[in-house]
């Protein structure tokens, strides 16, 4: 499976927040809200940290 | 006064309950999902066994190393070793699969290797929340 570091980092960030999303709430409509919002929070952190090592990679 | 024969049972059925909840957990560990299974919650079980099953294939299709005891160098390859085995029936599934096709020299490779980790590590919550569900402690 070719994914670039991008696809590679959604496709993470996807199945983990659905997981937890199961472990952290019960009734489904809080399930999919937790989740969506843990997914959007791996994706911004991710970049975040990209966007910080970035000075040093030079 | 208390009355012994009641402590009696009820230490017998605490010493029971915990009994329950560690078959539960060894259930959940040896297949993802399986401890909620058995506890009739089946949406948690089949989102476990989704979950962790495709962090295995992913990380298998992506080339991860999959640690084992032998090969364990150091520390660090130790604790790969233990967060693979989290995974339970998919870490000996993958093992003959993974073993000659790792690629930790392409950051492919890498990834893979963190979905494989992350695979095992995810399952011990899922044992952990099956355990205290057996234990009555969460819903």
């Amino acid at each position: 499976m070719k994914l670039n570091h991008f696809q590679a980092m959604l496709l993470f960030a996807l199945v983990i927040s659905i997981a937890f999303g199961f472990l952290s709430k019960r009734k489904l409509p809080d399930r999919v809200k937790y989740a969506v919002w843990a997914f959007f929070m791996f994706i911004l952190i991710g970049v975040a940290i990209g966007w910080a090592m970035y000075p040093f990679s030079r | 006064m208390p009355d012994p024969k009641q402590s009696a049972s009820v230490s017998s059925a605490a010493g029971r309950s915990e009994a329950k909840a560690w078959i539960v957990a060894g259930a959940a560990w040896l297949v993802p999902g399986l401890g909620h299974a058995l506890q009739r919650k089946w949406a948690r079980a089949v989102v476990y066994f989704v979950t962790v099953a495709a962090l295995v294939a992913v990380g298998i299709t992506m080339h991860g190393t999959l640690f084992t005891s032998e090969g364990a160098a150091d520390a660090f390859d130790f604790l790969g070793y233990l967060s693979n085995l989290g995974a339970g029936l998919f870490y000996f599934i993958a093992r003959p699969i993974a073993s000659g096709a790792a690629d930790a020299a392409h950051a492919s490779g890498d990834y893979g290797t963190r979905f494989l980790a992350t695979a095992g590590v995810l399952n011990l919550l899922c044992i952990l929340e099956a355990y205290e569900i057996a234990r009555r402690r969460k819903p």
